[in-house]
């Protein structure tokens, strides 16, 4: 059974973003913390166990045994978990860890452009050497995608993020690497659950707001270095 | 502190369980009425909108451009724009005006104007008005069909259920992309085999979705979405231009489509602009005017868990059904997606448009339990149908269904996973087994029927594509599969695209393949004893119920 | 004999006939001289099937299952065809539905298109796939090679606000 966040906690949190929403002084600025992280000096962030090094521009990768992981603007930095509160290092180690079960090498960015998943994990697949990428946002919602594809399809969609585990994410990362090779694949079990919505969706939305306000419009994706503590 | 039961019993209440949130208008999470919402305001220069709702043309987004130059009859804005509010919102609920003559009003203002009309009703006003406003006169209703195995044979015996439970459009969609040919290809032979002129989509990427209408495996499309600001319709990856060269591409096939927006997906995707849910939705509604498409499905939609977390939000769903009837478009008015745990509020938020009557009530009734439904689960499922048909008896409403008995459902079941099998066969994809077809017919959902292989599945599916197989490849194999009735509704199916009747406004098809729109088949509701009544055979239908008893034989 | 190739060779022709880039053939079709269509006409497929033609110039009946089976039928012929789109815009605009029967005919014009260009110019028009140059080249394409003259200017329209609003590709 998936964790679940119950009305209090729900609302709770809402009350504290609507507060520091009114605290912060102008509405849609971004934070100057981001800001900075556009420029290449800034050496990134500690989050839970895990480092995210920025290491530049990144770059179309030129080996054909790679997947490109590309990570939403506030994933390890405003925001630390899931929705249903899976640490974002967690997440990463699990989705590298399949990739490179599979004997693929993971190339990790982060996408500052857009909060959109199927964007972010577009922009992944295109930087890709194997034309293969994943795309997580900052909630969990993960997509697998393939650079030739319109970037609202995809090879595997993970839309309801309260329902991907780590067992999940470690898939995720051995089909993708699986694409990269040329295979075929057994997709990712599809999961549902039709209480998913009632239960996340305000939740979800206050997330992706949140995620949102980190973007930065025409900033180009960041190769990320990770060092897991 | 010592804890209430009463409260404790309180607390373990399904309703409880559902996502509420305070309003906040700042980030657009506010259902009507945002302090940043625009005041209604029109100035035309030399045939020209110079400034709208409070923006001057230079500072005008591409939506406020498209609006202006598309969607507004400009030859008496500005008079109607002068109007009170309220006066065009009492002749919502006037019995005495006719539909035309609010018509004439309703698409000549603009966005922030319509929703200070409707702002003005309460709910119970909204459904009167929602009753005299949808454009075909007979109400409708459409149903979801999917499962989470993606298993066709299983698509197709749901479809046909459905069909004889009395739904006429069915739409599908994906769990694996790749899977989509063989879903809408178990879709239509399903439906058909249930009863000729249902109409079949299946709800994918826009370019996809298209494509595979024009090979023959749909006969219509709901899934072009569009958005209440810039930016998010950028991240839907299309502009007001696309989507309107996208409803021309349809219609030069010959298929029927419709749009599809909703209250809350701009605020879900992060750039609300500070606006209310219901004036970005008004926005949605008037791009569909312009590109000139005949229809909409709004209502939410996916996003129905955000209007139904603020207050008022389920009053601004009914409002946007309401708006998109007013701009004398198609309404397939949601009710399609899960919102909540509770049983009383679930059919509260129906009733709002089972009551009056839309184009289609729902815009994807589960036809399948909702583990299955692949739209993440709908506002009522197939383990619903008795309460729906009992609701229907109750209040004498027609909600598009009818009581079915067993064995007919199974007998019908089995006919459509049988035909889909001889089509595999006869194309070539991989074989349908006597177990398959059995499990299938008896089935409650996906739990109930053997896993297929999927990656077989998956290439098979996508050779389709590959090598052009067309609705006439699929008329050829249901032929020489000796399912020759079933190989000739779905070439009337094909047929009418020829003829293009079924592409105006509201249309559905019935049993005889005679088209059913507002063109012939207007509302003309002004009152008692006018607009569509239930009554005779249909009535009848209805009543007979499996467990009504007979007097007569207690 | 190979009918798959002829029906490839058909269907070339077919293609060959349709992209002439012939201007006349775009009148308005009329069933009689100056008729519009309205209501009472609708719907055409019982109402007035003398004016429902196939791109091969068969009739509505003529599309039954023996005619396929036969191979008679092709896909060609249950395309619909510009002058009944053109027909159903004028029973669009007999109901007073002025933006519905501009969009019909719009259609009416890409039914000269091949499906697989349609997709692509669709997937140009989407954001930032296009530079300027490419949506006027492709407005000019609709004008010139399809007579498809309100399409070129809902093209040449989207150029120009792409520019305005930095919705073009960089």
């Amino acid at each position: 059974m998936i964790n679940t966040l119950s009305n209090d906690e729900l609302i709770e949190m809402i009350a504290q973003e609507v507060l520091k929403q009114l605290n912060a002084k102008g509405g849609n600025e971004i934070p100057q913390r981001e800001k900075s992280c556009e420029n290449k000096t800034c050496s990134g962030t500690t989050s839970g166990k895990m480092e995210l090094l920025n290491k530049g521009e990144a770059a179309v990768g030129k080996r054909s045994d790679e997947v490109v992981v590309a990570i939403g603007p506030a994933f390890g930095i405003s925001q630390t978990k899931t929705i249903i509160d899976i640490p974002h290092d967690e997440v990463l180690r699990e989705v590298l860890a399949g990739i490179e079960e599979e004997g693929i090498s993971a190339r990790v960015i982060r996408v500052l452009h857009t909060s959109d998943v199927a964007f972010i994990s577009h922009t992944a697949a295109k930087l890709s050497g194997s034309g293969i990428g994943i795309g997580i946002q900052s909630k969990g919602t993960t997509v697998i995608h393939q650079k030739d594809l319109e970037p609202l399809n995809n090879l595997e969609l993970f839309p309801q993020a309260p329902l991907i585990d780590l067992e999940t994410y470690r898939a995720i990362g051995k089909n993708a690497a699986k694409y990269a090779k040329g295979e075929s694949p057994d997709p990712v079990p599809v999961r549902n659950d039709q209480m998913a919505r009632p239960r996340y969706q305000a939740k979800a939305a206050v997330l992706h707001i949140k995620e949102t306000e980190h973007v930065v419009p025409n900033a180009k994706p960041v190769e990320i270095q990770v060092v897991f503590k | 502190m010592k804890r209430s039961k009463r409260f404790e019993v309180l607390e373990s209440r399904d309703v409880n369980k559902d996502g509420f949130v305070k309003d906040w208008p700042e980030v657009g999470l506010i259902a009507v009425g945002s302090p940043n919402d625009p005041k209604p305001g029109i100035k035309i220069e030399n045939g020209k909108v110079v400034e709208m709702d409070g923006k001057k043309r230079e500072d005008f987004d591409f939506i406020d451009i498209f609006i202006a130059d598309h969607a507004i009859n400009l030859e008496n804005a500005e008079k109607y724009m002068s109007m009170d509010s309220l006066e065009i919102a009492r002749m919502l609920v006037d019995i005495n005006v006719p539909r035309e003559e609010i018509i004439k009003i309703t698409t000549s203002i603009t966005p922030a104007k319509i929703v200070e009309v409707v702002d003005k009703l309460n709910v119970v006003e909204m459904m009167m008005a929602l009753q005299k406003m949808r454009a075909r006169k007979r109400p409708s209703n459409q149903c979801h069909i999917t499962n989470v195995k993606d298993n066709p044979i299983l698509i197709a015996a749901d479809a046909a259920e459905a069909a004889l439970r009395g739904f006429d459009e069915m739409e599908t969609t994906v769990g694996i992309v790749r899977y989509a040919p063989f879903n809408a290809l178990a879709l239509l032979i399903g439906a058909q085999t249930g009863r000729g002129g249902v109409l079949t989509q299946c709800a994918l990427e826009e370019a996809t979705e298209l494509r595979l209408g024009m090979m023959g495996y749909t006969s219509y499309a709901e899934t072009i979405s569009v958005y209440g600001t810039e930016q998010v319709f950028v991240d839907g990856d299309d502009t007001p231009w696309s989507k309107s060269f996208l409803a021309s591409a349809y219609a030069s096939r010959g298929l029927k489509m419709r749009f599809t927006s909703g209250t809350g997906s701009e605020v879900q995707m992060g750039y609300a602009e500070g606006k209310s849910m219901l004036y970005l939705e008004a926005r949605c509604i008037m791009i569909t005017k312009g590109a000139g498409v005949q229809g909409l499905q709004n209502g939410s939609i996916s996003c129905i868990g955000v209007p139904g977390a603020v207050s008022g939000g389920i009053r601004a769903v009914l409002a946007e059904n309401l708006i998109t009837t007013m701009l004398d478009l198609e309404v397939a008015s949601g009710n399609d997606q899960t919102f909540t745990h509770s049983q009383i509020r679930k059919t509260a938020r129906t009733m709002m448009q089972f009551l009056p009557g839309t184009d289609f009530i729902f815009s994807g009734y589960s036809a399948v339990p909702n583990y299955d439904n692949m739209f993440a689960g709908s506002n009522f499922d197939s383990d619903d149908y008795d309460d729906y048909l009992v609701l229907q008896r109750d209040l004498k409403v027609d909600g598009g269904l009818r009581p079915v008995k067993e064995e007919e459902v199974i007998a019908i079941r089995n006919r459509a996973a049988k035909a889909l099998q001889a089509v595999f066969k006869e194309l070539g994809l991989p074989a349908i087994t006597d177990e398959e077809v059995e499990a299938a017919t008896y089935a409650h959902g996906s739990k109930d029927v053997p896993d297929r292989v999927v990656v077989e599945d998956l290439k098979a599916a996508q050779d389709l594509i590959k090598k052009g197989k067309t609705g006439l490849d699929i008329v050829k194999a249901l032929y020489k599969g000796g399912y020759d009735d079933i190989a000739v509704r779905v070439l009337n199916m094909l047929k009418q695209r020829v003829a293009g009747d079924y592409l105006h406004t509201s249309s559905i098809f019935d049993r005889d393949f005679n088209v059913i729109t507002a063109v012939n088949n207007p509302n003309d509701y002004m009152g008692p004893g006018t607009g569509y009544r239930l009554e005779g055979a249909r009535w009848e239908e209805i009543k007979n119920i499996n467990t009504a008893l007979d007097p007569n034989r207690m | 004999m190979d009918s798959a190739l002829i029906e490839q060779i058909v269907n070339e022709v077919l293609k060959a006939l349709n992209s002439t880039p012939g201007e006349e053939k775009k009148k308005e079709p009329a069933a009689k001289c100056g008729e519009k269509l309205g209501v009472d006409d609708y719907p055409l497929i019982q109402r007035r099937k003398d004016l429902i033609k196939t791109n091969t110039g068969k009739g509505i009946d003529d599309i039954n299952i023996e005619n396929v089976m036969n191979g008679s039928i092709k896909p060609e012929d249950i395309k619909i065809t510009a002058d009944v789109l053109l027909y159903q815009a004028q029973i669009a605009e007999a109901v007073g539905r002025v933006q519905f029967a501009r969009n019909l005919r719009r259609a009416a014009e890409l039914t000269a298109v091949p499906d697989e260009r349609v997709l692509e110019i669709y997937n140009a028009l989407r954001p930032y796939r296009s530079t300027r140059e490419e949506l006027l080249a492709i407005a000019e394409e609709l004008e010139n090679k399809y007579g498809a003259v309100m399409n070129a200017a809902l093209v040449r329209e989207a150029a120009e606000v792409y520019e305005k609003r930095g919705r073009l590709r960089a």
